[in-house]
C-alpha cells in the first residue's frame, strides 16, 4: 500500500536525525530522572503525574518535527515528484500520521520503563495510558502537518518552539493554573493541552475526577478541527506550492 | 499515434497568464525539446502535463486519455524528473529506489531496481545516503528513480543543469539509449543539449509556443548560422539582432 510504504519512508526520515531523537526521547527522558533527584513539594512532580506530563511534552516536539519533515518535503522538490505518481492526498496525510506513531509509541514505552524503575507501580492502567496517548498524539501530529504545510522549515522552529511553550506553561505540567491569575486560567481551559494532561493523568490513576465535560469538549474540538484544517491546507498547499 | 496532445492550453495565475492557448502534439517514442528563456512559461507547461497543476482553460490528453477524468490512470503511466534533485535526502541510494518502487507498485521490484542500478552505474553509491552523494550522482540517481515505473511518457526538466561536462555526456548517452523507446519532454537552456538529444523542438515565450520543428527546419527558417541564433531570433522576436 502507497500510505505504508510513504510511512516507511517518513519514519526513516525521522529517526535518521539525530536532533529529532534528542528532542523527543533523550530530553524528556532527562527530565523525567532528574526532577525526581529533588524532593519537590509540589503534587506535579510526583512520579504518577509528572509521567503523563513528559509524555505530553514529549509530543510537543513531535509537532516540531513532523512539521520541519513536512516543510522540507515541500520546499525540495521531492513532494513535486510524489505530486506527479498516482499518490492520493489521504496516502500522504495518513503517510505522514502512521510514520510518527511509532515513535510515539516508543517513546511511551520508554518513559514509563524509566518511570518503572524509579518506582512507578506497573498497573494495566499503564498499557491503556499508553492506548489513549496515542490517539491524542495524532492532534499534535496534524498540528505538526498544520503548521509544516504553512510555513517554511525556518517557521516551524519558531512555531514550533510556541508549542513547546505553551504545552509546558498551560497544561500544568509544572505548576499550577491558579498560581498566574484568573486570565491565564482561562487561556488553560481555551488551549487543549490541560485537557489533554488530565485525559493521560486520569487514564493512567483511573481516577478522573480532575476531569470534566469542559476538558472533553475542548480536546475533541481541538481535535477534530486541527485534523480537518490540517488535511484541508496541505491539499491546498501541494497545489499552490506548484503554481 | 500521439503521446501528448493539448488544445488551447492555458493557465492563468490571477491576471498573468503564464500559458497561453498551445496547441502542441508530440509522438509516441519522440524526444520534445521545449525551449525558451526564463519565465517563458516551459515549467508550467510540464507541471499541467505531468498532472501537478491543473489548466485555466484548454485540454490535455495523454495516451488518448483526458487529464481531467482519468488523471490517476494517467499518472501510472507518465514520470517526472524535476528541475532540482528530488530524492528524500536521509534514505540511501538504493532505499530510494525501493521507496519509488513501492509508490509504483512495481511488481518485479528487485530487477526492475537492479536493471536501473546497472544503467546508470549506481553499484558504488547504493548504500550510500542521499545527502552525501555530489550534485552529479544526486541528478542520476533522481533520473534512474523517474524510470522506476517503465513510464511511456518521462518529463525531463533540465536534467543536466550544473553538471560537469563528463557527467553531463554520460547523461546524454542514458537519455540516448532511451530514444525511440519512450516519449521524452525534456527542457533546457543548452542548446547544443537540445540540438544533439532532439528530434523536434518548441520554442516557448512569454507563455506563447513561437515555433516547432527539427532544429534544421529552425535555422533553415530563420536564416541563421547555428541553432543557438535561431533560437534567440525566434525567441526574441529577431528583436535582438535588429541593431546589428
Amino acid at each position: 500500500m502507497r500510505m505504508i510504504n510513504f510511512a516507511k519512508r517518513n519514519f526513516k526520515e525521522l529517526i535518521r536525525d539525530p536532533l529529532s531523537l534528542v528532542f523527543e526521547i533523550i530530553l524528556p527522558l532527562f527530565l523525567l530522572f532528574i526532577f525526581q533527584q529533588f524532593d519537590i513539594p509540589a503534587d506535579n512532580y510526583k512520579l504518577e503525574n509528572f509521567t503523563p506530563s513528559i509524555i505530553l511534552f514529549g509530543f510537543s516536539f513531535i509537532t516540531l518535527f513532523s512539521a520541519t519533515l513536512i516543510s522540507k518535503d515541500r520546499t525540495s522538490s521531492f513532494l513535486i515528484r510524489l505530486g506527479t505518481s498516482p499518490m492520493k492526498s489521504s496516502d500522504f496525510i495518513l503517510g505522514y500520521i502512521l510514520s510518527l506513531l511509532p515513535i510515539v509509541l516508543i517513546q511511551n514505552i520508554l518513559f514509563f520503563l524509566v518511570a518503572i524503575m524509579m518506582g512507578l507501580e506497573f498497573s494495566i492502567n499503564i498499557l491503556l495510558t499508553i492506548l489513549v496517548s496515542m490517539v491524542i498524539s495524532i492532534l499534535f501530529i496534524s498540528l505538526g502537518i498544520l503548521i509544516g504545510s504553512l510555513v517554511s522549515e525556518k517557521g516551524t522552529g519558531g512555531l514550533g518552539s510556541i508549542i513547546v511553550q505553551l504545552v509546558c506553561f498551560t497544561s500544568g505540567m509544572y505548576f499550577p493554573k491558579e498560581v498566574m491569575g484568573d486570565i491565564f486560567i482561562v487561556i488553560c481551559k481555551i488551549l487543549p493541552f490541560e485537557a489533554c494532561l488530565n485525559i493521560i493523568q486520569g487514564t493512567l490513576h483511573n481516577d478522573y475526577s480532575n476531569l470534566s465535560l469542559t476538558h472533553i469538549i475542548v480536546f475533541l474540538i481541538y481535535f477534530i478541527t486541527i485534523l480537518l484544517l490540517s488535511i484541508i491546507v496541505f491539499k491546498k498547499r501541494m497545489v499552490s506550492d506548484n503554481k | 499515434m500521439n503521446a501528448i496532445e493539448t488544445k488551447n492550453l492555458t493557465k492563468k495565475f490571477k491576471d498573468k497568464i503564464a500559458v497561453n492557448a498551445i496547441n502542441l502534439n508530440i509522438k509516441q517514442g519522440e524526444l520534445f525539446a521545449l525551449l525558451g528563456t526564463n519565465g517563458a512559461g516551459k515549467t508550467t507547461t510540464i507541471k499541467m502535463l505531468s498532472g501537478l497543476i491543473l489548466p485555466t482553460s484548454g485540454s490535455i490528453k495523454i495516451d488518448n486519455m483526458d487529464m481531467k477524468k482519468d488523471v490517476f490512470k494517467i499518472k501510472e503511466i507518465l514520470n517526472v524528473s524535476p528541475q532540482e534533485t528530488a530524492i528524500a535526502q536521509n534514505l540511501t541510494v538504493k532505499e530510494n529506489l525501493e521507496f519509488m518502487a513501492g509508490v509504483y507498485e512495481i511488481k518485479d521490484k528487485e530487477q526492475k531496481i537492479n536493471e536501473l542500478i546497472k544503467l546508470f552505474k549506481l553499484d558504488e553509491v547504493l548504500n550510500k545516503k542521499a545527502k552525501t552523494l555530489s550534485g552529479g550522482t544526486m541528478r542520476k540517481v533522481s533520473i534512474a528513480i523517474s524510470l522506476i515505473n517503465d513510464p511511456k511518457i518521462l518529463f525531463l526538466d533540465e536534467p543536466t543543469l550544473g553538471l560537469d561536462v563528463i557527467a553531463r555526456k554520460e547523461l546524454w548517452k542514458v537519455i540516448n539509449s532511451l530514444k525511440g523507446k519512450i516519449t521524452i519532454i525534456l527542457t533546457t537552456h543548452y542548446m547544443e543539449e537540445a540540438e544533439s538529444l532532439s528530434d523536434r523542438i518548441g520554442i516557448m515565450a512569454n507563455g506563447n509556443l513561437v515555433d516547432i520543428g527539427t532544429s534544421k527546419e529552425l535555422i533553415k527558417k530563420t536564416k541563421t548560422k547555428n541553432f543557438e541564433d535561431a533560437f534567440i531570433s525566434i525567441a526574441t522576436g529577431g528583436k535582438l539582432y535588429e541593431n546589428d
